[in-house]
């Protein structure tokens, strides 16, 4: 088993009196595509710069493969950067920009030219080579970026927000195209971005940081499926909560029983729950039903009485915000497959919950 | 009134405006030229007769000398303002240090005071300090270095500004040392700032008299400092064809530099460019 590509042991950074990242640790394996969510403020744009060694973390330890790299400055890292606003070069053609970290490695001139000319169709770029940045449009420019990453087979790929300057088609066209030549390339990988369907559809794995911390590490449809804070829950897609109080304690991953206003619900708990603890039982709008209110199902299902406030039509799919009787407020999506029937706006209805859709977070 | 006719009437008071300014700037040039080749001693326009004398006397060592001074003295000037003002612009734009509001100050504060001011200051500091013996070169070197400072720290501190974001990290992220960071990333790129500021810096000292006046000694006088003097006696052709020649100088360096390092570019923005 091969080291790690990036392994972070309880590192910390402050700012005067703020924690920037507070006592993260981290592994990304060889290969592998770790994406760095959080909101802004989190921390994840100073773990990046720590990694790469424009920041000197105040504890903790750093080794890239294996090798501990805390007092290497960035240029002895090895490591492949990407920009949210490019960084080219400006003064330099497109292929000396490519050129740039093999000539600081002292490779020689025959062996550069083919390389760029590699990295140049590895990002479809091919014959642009003798073009300045400002020439080309901005996907372009970030496909020169990434090249000039790429090209010095580095180590660990580093992507600060690199496709928040783009327009939405062209963003999600750039995903796909990050996420195959990652993959063609096995290379390690680690995505900051605030964008929640970036991370969930390039990475092998998120972690989810918010206030300098972690909150939870997992595959994507771990992370969406079962969050294991209010804020992973609220943080990616939209997420309902009914408040509860934990009847039975439970170990992480397993079922919680949970007493609520409307009954009990058993469902998964992604962390570790004590009895009496206040909880909140989280589900998606895709993930519960709507009833008529005069007709409640028994069975599995928790039954949460309602009054139908809102519709929000979508086109694939119409939201129905319904105002509990209990207070508070939940979002119920429809498909719009043309086997539902919408109740009316002003209707009694019943969320119908069951406990396999739901996850137990702590309150707070 | 047609909407075409309204549109006309800016660009036609443009049109004014800027004849206007032409005629104030290229005039009293074309006059002094033309009054140099005045046959008689008098600075007749139109010039009475047609004679080379004048430019005889303008290009005698009595003239040439002082000349020759000024172009020195400004290229010193302009090249050991540039040499600090790239540090110290350096230093104000990217460092948060005690003191820095302090350096800013210092480094743009000749900008506001009168020259003549800081003129008879620095005379009296070297006086009373006792390093008057530096009055003439060195003194006038020191002074002009002092006053060209803040043309320099500012037009580099726009080039630093200007530059863009992170160019410096992607470098070092490809294994770039700081000293190669600066040499191939930075410095290219503030190249333009570094020679306008230093373009600037050399006109300063060229066209300065009100502190030369103070610093100056016998022997030892610029340019300016001597067609000042020289005014004493009442406008003569020699004159004339003096200040023609003394405007060669910076005109041949606001070429030089407008056709090498473009300086429009900087100030105005690139068409395009980087």
């Amino acid at each position: 088993m091969p080291e790690p590509s990036v392994h972070l042991d309880g590192i910390s950074k402050n700012f005067g009196d703020t924690v920037a990242v507070d006592r993260i640790d981290l592994v990304v394996e060889h290969g592998e595509f770790l994406t760095l969510l959080g909101p802004s403020g989190c921390g994840k744009t100073t773990t990046l710069n720590l990694i790469a060694g424009f920041l000197a973390p105040d504890a903790g330890a750093i080794s890239l493969a294996g090798r501990p790299v805390n007092d290497l400055p960035p240029f002895r890292r090895d490591m492949g950067l990407v920009f949210q606003d490019y960084a080219l070069f400006p003064h330099m053609s497109v292929a000396q920009n490519i050129a740039f970290g093999l000539r600081m490695r002292r490779i020689d001139r025959r062996e550069i030219a083919q390389r760029v000319g590699e990295a140049l169709g590895l990002v479809q770029l091919a014959g642009l080579g003798e073009r300045r940045p400002t020439e080309l449009s901005g996907g372009q420019r970030q496909r020169v970026a990434l090249a000039r990453a790429l090209v010095i087979r580095p180590t660990v790929l580093l992507l600060d927000e690199p496709l928040s300057n783009l327009d939405l088609k062209l963003r999600e066209d750039m995903r796909l195209e990050i996420m195959a030549l990652q993959r063609k390339l096995a290379i390690a990988t680690i995505l900051v971005t605030h964008d929640q369907s970036e991370a969930l559809v390039v990475s092998d794995r998120i972690a989810v940081m918010n206030r300098g911390r972690i909150e939870q590490v997992g595959r994507p449809a771990e992370i969406y499926e079962r969050p294991a804070s209010r804020f992973v829950a609220e943080f990616i897609g939209t997420m309902n909560f009914v408040a509860g109080q934990a009847v039975s304690s439970a170990t992480a991953g397993h079922v919680c029983v949970v007493r609520t206003d409307y009954g009990q619900l058993t469902a998964p708990a992604p962390r570790a729950m004590r009895a009496g603890q206040q909880v909140q039982i989280a589900f998606r709008p895709e993930r519960c039903r709507l009833a008529a209110a005069t007709k409640p199902e028994a069975g599995a299902f928790l039954a949460v009485p309602g009054q139908v406030c809102q519709h929000v039509y979508l086109g694939t799919r119409t939201e129905v915000h319904v105002a509990l009787q209990a207070g508070g407020h939940c979002i119920v999506e429809l498909s719009n497959d043309g086997e539902q029937t919408l109740p009316a706006v002003g209707d009694d209805v019943c969320i119908l919950l069951k406990g396999q859709d739901c996850s137990v977070v702590p309150t707070g | 009134m047609t909407g075409r006719a309204m549109s006309r009437l800016p660009w036609a008071v443009l049109r004014g405006l800027v004849g206007l300014i032409y005629v104030f700037m290229l005039g009293p040039i074309i006059i002094t030229a033309t009054v140099s080749f005045n046959a008689a001693n008098q600075s007749r326009f139109p010039p009475v007769g047609l004679s080379l004398h004048w430019w005889a006397e303008a290009l005698s060592p009595r003239w040439l000398q002082p000349l020759g001074f000024s172009v020195k003295l400004a290229l010193l000037a302009a090249i050991i303002t540039t040499l600090l003002g790239l540090p110290l612009a350096f230093g104000l734009t990217r460092y948060r240090f005690p003191g820095r509001e302090v350096l800013i100050a210092l480094s743009l504060g000749p900008l506001a005071l009168p020259a003549l001011v800081t003129g008879i200051g620095l005379l009296q500091l070297f006086q009373i300090s006792g390093f008057g013996f530096l009055l003439g070169f060195p003194a006038l070197l020191i002074a002009h270095v002092i006053i060209c400072l803040p043309f320099c720290v500012r037009t580099v501190a726009i080039g630093l500004q200007a530059m863009p974001a992170k160019v410096e990290q992607a470098a070092a992220s490809l294994g770039a040392r700081p000293r190669t960071v600066f040499l191939e990333v930075t410095l290219p790129l503030i190249k333009s700032g570094l020679f306008a500021g230093a373009s600037f810096a050399f006109i300063q000292s060229f066209t300065d008299y009100s502190i030369s006046l103070f610093l100056s000694r016998a022997g030892m006088q610029p340019i300016s400092v001597t067609i000042l003097s020289f005014l004493d006696y009442g406008f003569a052709p020699t004159l004339a064809a003096v200040a023609v020649i003394s405007m060669v100088a910076p005109l041949v360096l606001i070429f030089l530099v407008q056709h090498f390092f473009r300086i429009g570019d900087f100030v105005y923005g690139a068409g395009g460019g980087a």
